[in-house]
């Protein structure tokens, strides 16, 4: 075990007993159906003890400086205990695009509150198809003419995640010259934002429209593209960790029964079609975290092909949370069916999380893509 | 321990950089330049063979002088007296130099049937027949499977029946690897057909020029016999050849087993990696005209992301057996997945073929494929079918009850 692996060990051990204690079923359960959908204060405490909004973000900006693979074990742990909270929109989206927008003042200006804890965020890319592709963006920006920097965005945005509660928005919209991105303060006028209602409870999203929003341009005009191909990569990588969190714990809550449950006069586990299904999902959770792991690594590394890994990660983690959180239904019969057991909150988050950057005929094109085939 | 490993990894690259060339990059290629075979099992004519066999040897032998024959092995056998770990770490190291392959002797005989003999046999066995396998000279096979006896490996009925001081053995043995090539084989017989069925196994060490036995090719559905048919009659063994007690054979078979498990699961590279190259198949869709065909490239697209997340996964094992951690389920997974990936592999390559697979047109890299699809059916079966490595995934990881044990000594006498 190397000094690095037992670090990491102890990060996840200290974030698994936070989020035991503070995220535990009942708590996601209330917040799943309060508005805003996550707890002011745990998240206050996540900032103040664990420290972590600003676990990735550099220490020029008030953050601890950690990389994709610190993040990663984080994000398993939080796609395990289905934490309700602005992490994933704030530090995974809205962070990284400003990091690789590469424009120092926006970064000074926003990272600091957002390593804090102070400031949430959201990316909102998306519109009502629900695609990615900078290609399909209608939401426009025009010069303001009040002074360098200063435009005025219209249009509409969807799938905004934490999109009513973010107190910073970035939005990428259409100029002249091509996809850009834009910051836009929650109070601004002519900023409508409306919840919308998600197949995944536990994860918030939002409709936006932009009337004439007062808007500052964040890197430079045109660059939106580069932007968000460069979060998408990250934010892939990010869900897959949560893919995979997410896809164990189901994993363990079959094999807990499948030891427990009797029927037929003995335990459900000791039945080969049981047992296989159980192996199968075993399978799938192994391939998961190994893929969402290298392809942190491979991004800490910054290594070439961390596109690839990156396609691969989110392909391979999308597939096994969706499979482990359908089987782990089927181990628990009936019960598996209910509104009170947790396995359709496993079942949901999945689905959406294969889904929510365009599912698979898109990454599977984009893994082609970027395979040269 | 991670120093020590270091060390060690120097030691090895040091030994084969004089030995060895590096391997060539298998995956790299031309479109209809070289070799386009697609074969998983190597059925070669006799003379190749014991060519192949000869090349075995002779490895095997500077592997010995080296210090490298037997890793794990105590010193007084010749061997190493590390850990297995150590013993992984060379394989994969060897495995990036092109060296002969010395799966004849190892993968049955050094593998298993070796620990087998240290853990269990009388001493002049040991002496005689230990240093001889670890220096390349002798080969062992293992006479475990029977036509009725596959997984189920307790049900045996081999007969051995004692007579003074030998014992006699009759009966049948099958998917006998390496066979032909043996000079000792491993036999699971039943000297006790009233106790339990796992109570009545004897094992003994076979002389394969004992008179009796008769070792007979095997014709698989590829169409080549890279088994064997073992037929005993009236074989005579001493009983110093005995292995273990007399009704004890089980637990010699568990030992067997265990070294079976440690040894499956390392395919990961070979020739048969091509089937799965990014670039050999996306070559095969330009040829075929079958590259806009969005089915064909989601299918494409999931085949590529098991086969690189089982890469990801061997990596990640490699990495804890190069920190002298033993690896968890990884191994397991990945030998279930190797055999998936590439069935999917060929059937894909099937359907982007279409009639070109099922007759050969002369054109270069298509019905070579053809090799490949014929041979998917064992991958699921060889070294432990899968529904018995899933049986090990979910009993032995996650903790997951045995199915109730139905034990009864009428099925191994009919």
């Amino acid at each position: 075990m190397t000094a690095i692996e037992s670090e990491l060990r102890e990060l996840r051990s200290s974030v698994r007993e936070f989020l035991e204690a503070k995220s535990p079923e009942e708590a996601v359960r209330k917040l799943m159906e309060s508005e805003p959908r996550f707890d002011p204060a745990v998240w206050a405490q996540a900032a103040d003890q664990l420290r972590l909004p600003g676990l990735v973000i550099p220490e020029e900006y008030g953050g601890d400086g950690f990389g994709p693979v610190e993040l990663g074990v984080v994000l398993e742990e939080m796609g395990r205990a289905l934490l309700c909270a602005p992490f994933f929109a704030t530090v995974v989206l809205a962070a990284q695009a400003l990091l690789a927008s590469g424009d120092n003042a926006a970064c000074a200006r926003h990272l600091p509150g957002i390593a804090s804890g102070r400031t949430t965020a959201a990316l909102a890319v998306a519109e009502d198809s629900g695609s990615w592709d900078p290609a399909l963006i209608s939401a426009r920006a025009v010069p303001d003419g009040g002074g360098a920097g200063a435009w005025r965005l219209s249009g509409r945005k969807a799938f905004v995640i934490d999109g009513t509660t973010a107190d910073l928005l970035l939005v990428v919209a259409r100029t002249v010259a091509g996809p850009s991105l834009f910051a836009v303060d929650r109070q601004a006028t002519g900023l409508e934002a409306e919840p919308m209602q998600t197949l995944d409870a536990t994860r918030a999203m939002a409709r936006l429209t932009f009337d004439a929003v007062p808007a500052t341009l964040v890197g430079s005009d045109g660059a939106g593209g580069r932007v968000m191909a460069k979060v998408l990569d990250i934010a892939t990588v990010g869900l897959a960790a949560e893919q995979a969190g997410g896809a164990r714990r189901c994993l363990e809550m079959s094999a807990d029964y499948a030891r427990t449950r009797y029927q037929f006069g003995r335990p459900i586990g000791s039945f080969q079609a049981v047992k296989h299904k159980c192996a199968d999902m075993l399978v799938q959770v192994e391939l998961a975290e190994a893929a969402s792991r290298e392809a942190a690594r491979s991004a800490a590394e910054g290594a070439p092909d961390f596109p690839v890994a990156a396609a691969v990660a989110h392909a391979c983690c999308s597939r096994a949370y969706v499979f482990a959180a359908m089987e782990n239904i089927q181990v628990h019969g009936g019960i598996g069916f209910t509104w009170e057991h947790p396995a359709h909150l496993y079942f949901r988050r999945a689905k959406s999380s294969q889904l929510l950057f365009g599912g698979p005929a898109v990454y599977h094109e984009r893994l082609l893509d970027r395979l040269g085939i | 321990m991670e120093h020590d490993m270091q060390d060690f990894a120097a030691e090895v690259r040091r030994f084969l950089d004089a030995h060895a060339a590096k391997a060539p990059d298998r995956t790299a290629f031309t479109w209809g330049e070289g070799d386009d075979t697609m074969a998983y099992f190597s059925s070669l004519p006799p003379e190749e063979e014991r060519e192949h066999v000869r090349r075995a040897r002779d490895w095997q032998r500077i592997r010995h002088e080296n210090g490298f024959g037997w890793i794990t092995g105590p010193p007084e056998y010749g061997g190493r007296g590390l850990t297995p770990v150590h013993d992984l770490l060379y394989d994969s190291i060897e495995s990036e130099y092109d060296v002969a392959d010395t799966g004849t002797l190892s993968v049955i005989g050094l593998g298993m049937i070796g620990p087998t003999i240290l853990a269990h046999a009388q001493p002049h066995l040991k002496d005689r027949w230990l240093p001889a396998m670890y220096r390349g000279d002798a080969i062992a096979c293992q006479l475990f499977s029977e036509p009725g006896a596959g997984s189920d490996l307790a049900s045996v009925a081999t007969r051995a029946v004692r007579d003074g001081g030998d014992w006699v053995l009759n009966g049948q043995k099958v998917w006998t690897s390496v066979a032909q090539h043996s000079q000792i084989g491993l036999a699971l017989t039943r000297t006790n057909p009233d106790a339990p069925k796992h109570r009545g196994i004897t094992a003994f060490l076979v002389p394969m020029d004992a008179p009796g036995v008769e070792v007979r090719p095997l014709r698989q559905m590829t169409g080549g016999a890279d088994f064997n048919e073992v037929f005993l009659t009236d074989v005579r063994v001493p009983d110093d050849h005995r292995l273990g007690e007399i009704d004890g054979g089980w637990t010699v078979a568990l030992t067997t087993l265990m070294n079976e498990r440690a040894t499956v699961g390392s395919e990961g590279a070979g020739p048969v990696a091509a089937a799965l190259s990014p670039d050999r198949l996306s070559a095969l869709m330009r040829a075929t005209w079958t590259w806009d065909d969005r089915a064909l490239r989601a299918r494409l697209a999931e085949l590529l992301v098991d086969a690189m997340a089982t890469e990801h996964l061997n990596a990640r094992a490699l990495r804890k057996l190069r920190g002298g951690v033993v690896p968890g389920p990884e191994m397991s997974v990945s030998k279930l997945m190797y055999g998936q990936n590439l069935t999917r592999a060929a059937h894909f390559v099937s359907d982007v073929l279409g009639p070109r697979v099922i007759a050969d047109t002369g054109r270069w890299g298509t019905y070579a494929w053809s090799e490949l699809l014929l041979a998917t059916p064992a991958l699921r079966i060889l070294g432990g079918t899968e529904e018995i490595m899933k049986n090990i995934l979910a009993e032995r990881v996650l903790g997951l009850p045995k199915e109730p044990a139905v034990a009864t000594t009428k099925e191994v006498r009919s």
